[in-house]
């Protein structure tokens, strides 16, 4: 599914991402884990094009991602607030996405309806624009968005940050069905080690933009990932 | 303590990554500030001769006092539009162990240090001197110019309380409007003479000390109703106001037709309306649209046959107002959420095409509410027409092109007056291009042939640019897409 060759970005002379070789495969749930500053979210814009990769390239079934844009219909990101139209209000948010997508509106619904337990009456049919929403709530619209249009991968950047426990939980149980369902490829970094274990089959990661662990037994996971933090 | 907090606010401007990117921007405003300020003075030392030979007064002091309450509204009017708020400052302070009232006193006080501060001082003060010194004596001097200072002063701080208070509601705008009407209908209906009113009060400074005592009195009260009013509101929730979010609800539905890009164009129309930025400069070019007011109807730009050289540019501006201000800043419109549309397919492109076709569409409105100009002649909506085929064909491609160089983030919930985030040395450059471009097609045919042939030039190189529609937007979206990774990292940087 998506392929990272040789892979390396260099602000001036300092390497903040220097990857040889990753594969992901199709319908994994891939975990990156790493300290602050280790490259993840860097690893993540440069997935996306975001950002220039010095040397090297990323495909998404063998598609160069800064050549070509076809990909884009394949992948669905939430990263950062850069990623949401702030002014709208969520409804009027995934009303545009829907059009973006060529979705019917029951096909809207019918994805928003996943969404509900998550969502816990606070996200549609609220008179409030995104920029005004708390930070969990602003993740949740997010990570709604991300998932839309069935994307066959989805990257989410810290999803469990900001979110209250339950959410932590639901969110953990949608991601999961997901990926059974669907056979949706997740990208999924985090900080917390406990709820990436659980839902990853397999874990990179990365120390000051070197992969120095891809961990692939789940049984070894939380073991060597304490080891490696002191926790 | 309050060097203390000097010292941060020195430092915060000093370190703001926008200060080190657009330092020369910077000299160019104190430059610009210190042209205007000069500007002023030398018409405060000439204003006894204006006076008197311009507008063939026989007593200046009588005249001017007369016309005092008319600046003051002027004053009322340009302090509204221009004054800055200092509450976005306080987010930062609440929250540590300084009393309020220490951190508003400061806020207010830092407030002050402006160039409005100057502008009666020295716009009056050197007419003091000229006038009223020798003709009443020095005491009378002193306390005339007193009196008027601490007016205009006390307006700095009725006008802190009165935006913060009304801003951005419908009562405000209305009460702005009253103003205006107030000081334009009175003289010219004749119901009364406002000028008339006031002007015992700055008379009666001449002879005894009690209006200075008064005027004090009131800047006082001013700068306590200020103060009490952000003391009692200096609150996180109280500072981000809350916006009436019917009003801004609505859509441009037939944009849908369009395909994606009209979608976008829909989103960029929300985005105008719903921020305080982009939604003033929508009302910029609704007020333009009067601009004509003052050339169409002004007797010195009559000519004997065809019409003044100089209708062309307030034309194309009538016309092209929007796109102009609103396109000059192009892509960082969207400079918060630009990772949005790198992210979807084509999403750059509908976004460029959006925008495109947003300015059409204002442009044609534009043109269509200018059709009343006919009134003045019909040459005029012949210029209108020719400087709208320009403005879509050619002004509109060089707008977007040239903005497309090193576009910059900004806050689009900052007022739009004297806020130069998101302008780099390109949108400076960019007007001379813009006001060139015209005349260079116009100007030849019309010294050879006829101004006529001159309109019609423009129209077909307008046309000739609106045929070539394609190939040129393409150039516009491949540049965004050459320099996509430069744009969104300057994007995702804190303004």
């Amino acid at each position: 599914m998506i392929d990272i060759q040789g892979l390396k970005k260099q602000y001036k002379s300092t390497v903040v991402l220097d990857i040889p070789e990753l594969f992901i495969p199709k319908s994994e749930c891939f975990g990156l884990v790493g300290n602050n500053g280790a490259g993840k979210t860097t690893l993540f814009r440069i997935i996306l094009d975001l950002v220039r990769a010095t040397e090297g390239n990323v495909r998404i079934d063998e598609e160069d991602v800064s050549q070509t844009e076809n990909w884009k219909w394949k992948v669905g990101a939430y990263l950062d607030e850069h990623m949401l139209l702030s002014y709208l209000t969520p409804d009027e948010y995934f009303e545009a996405l829907r059009k973006i997508y060529r979705l019917s509106e029951d096909d809207l619904k019918l994805h928003l309806a996943r969404f509900e337990e998550l969502f816990n009456g606070e996200i549609l049919g609220k008179k409030k624009y995104i920029r005004d929403l708390s930070k969990g709530n602003l993740k949740k619209v997010g990570i709604a968005a991300a998932m839309m249009g069935n994307p066959e991968v989805v990257m989410l950047d810290e999803p469990f940050e900001n979110l209250d426990p339950s959410s932590q939980n639901r969110l953990k149980r949608l991601v999961l069905h997901e990926k059974e369902n669907s056979q949706v490829t997740f990208l999924i970094s985090s900080h917390d080690l406990n709820h990436v274990t659980d839902i990853c089959d397999r874990i990179v990661l990365l120390e000051k933009g070197n992969v120095i662990k891809d961990i692939k037994e789940k049984a070894i996971m939380v073991d060597e990932l304490n080891a490696y933090f002191g926790t | 303590m309050v060097l203390q907090l000097i010292r941060l606010e020195l430092l915060k401007s000093m370190r703001s990554t926008s200060f080190a990117k657009s330092a020369l921007v910077a000299i160019f405003l104190a430059f610009l500030a210190i042209v205007l300020l000069a500007y002023v003075l030398l018409l405060g030392i000439v204003l006894k001769d204006v006076l008197e030979k311009v507008l063939e007064s026989q007593d200046a002091y009588a005249t001017l006092s007369g016309g005092l309450i008319y600046f003051f509204l002027f004053e009322f009017m340009y302090r509204y539009f221009t004054q800055q708020l200092p509450v976005i400052e306080m987010e930062r302070f609440l929250h540590l162990p300084i009393s309020k009232s220490k951190i508003i006193h400061f806020l207010l006080g830092r407030s002050f240090i402006s160039p409005l501060t100057l502008i009666v001082p020295l716009l009056f003060g050197p007419f003091a001197i000229r006038e009223v010194l020798p003709r009443f004596g020095d005491v009378a001097a002193i306390s005339w110019i007193a009196s008027v200072i601490l007016t205009s002063w006390s307006l700095h701080w009725l006008m802190l309380w009165f935006k913060q208070k009304f801003e951005d509601s419908l009562m405000g705008i209305g009460i702005v409007f009253a103003v205006l009407l107030l000081g334009a209908g009175s003289n010219y209906l004749g119901w009364y003479n406002l000028g008339e009113i006031l002007r015992p009060v700055f008379d009666w400074s001449l002879t005894s000390p009690l209006p200075v005592l008064i005027m004090l009195g009131v800047f006082v009260g001013m700068y306590q109703l200020a103060f009490m009013y952000y003391r009692s509101n200096a609150y996180l929730e109280d500072l981000t106001e809350e916006e009436n979010i019917r009003f801004v609800n609505q859509e441009l539905g037939f944009l849908s037709r369009f395909g994606l890009a009209g979608e976008f164009a829909n989103l960029e129309w929300k985005l105008i309306i719903r921020h305080k930025k982009p939604r003033t400069y929508l009302m910029l070019a609704g007020f333009f649209l009067l601009y004509g007011l003052i050339f169409y109807t002004n007797p010195q730009y009559k000519t004997e046959e065809g019409f003044n050289h100089l209708f062309v540019f307030v034309g194309s501006f009538i016309t092209g107002i929007f796109m102009l201000q609103y396109g000059q800043l192009f892509l960082s419109w969207n400079s918060a959420n630009f990772d949005f549309f790198l992210q979807k397919r084509e999403g750059v492109e509908a976004l460029v095409m959006g925008k495109y076709l947003l300015f059409v569409v204002v442009s044609v409105l534009c043109l269509l509410a200018s059709i009343p100009y006919a009134y003045f002649g019909w040459d005029i909506l012949l210029i209108h027409v020719a400087a709208f085929f320009f403005n879509m064909g050619v002004v509109m491609h060089m707008v977007v092109y040239l903005s497309l160089w090193k576009p910059k983030p900004m806050d689009l919930n900052k007022g739009a007056m004297f806020n130069y985030e998101g302008v780099g040395i390109a949108q400076f450059l960019m007007i001379i291009p813009m006001m060139v471009a015209p005349y260079a097609i116009y100007l030849p045919f019309a010294l050879i042939f006829s101004q006529y042939i001159g309109l019609v030039a423009m129209a077909i190189a307008g046309m000739a640019g609106i045929i070539a529609f394609k190939p040129l937007s393409k150039l516009s979206v491949k540049r965004v897409l050459n320099n996509r990774y430069e744009i969104s990292s300057s994007f995702r940087q804190e303004i």
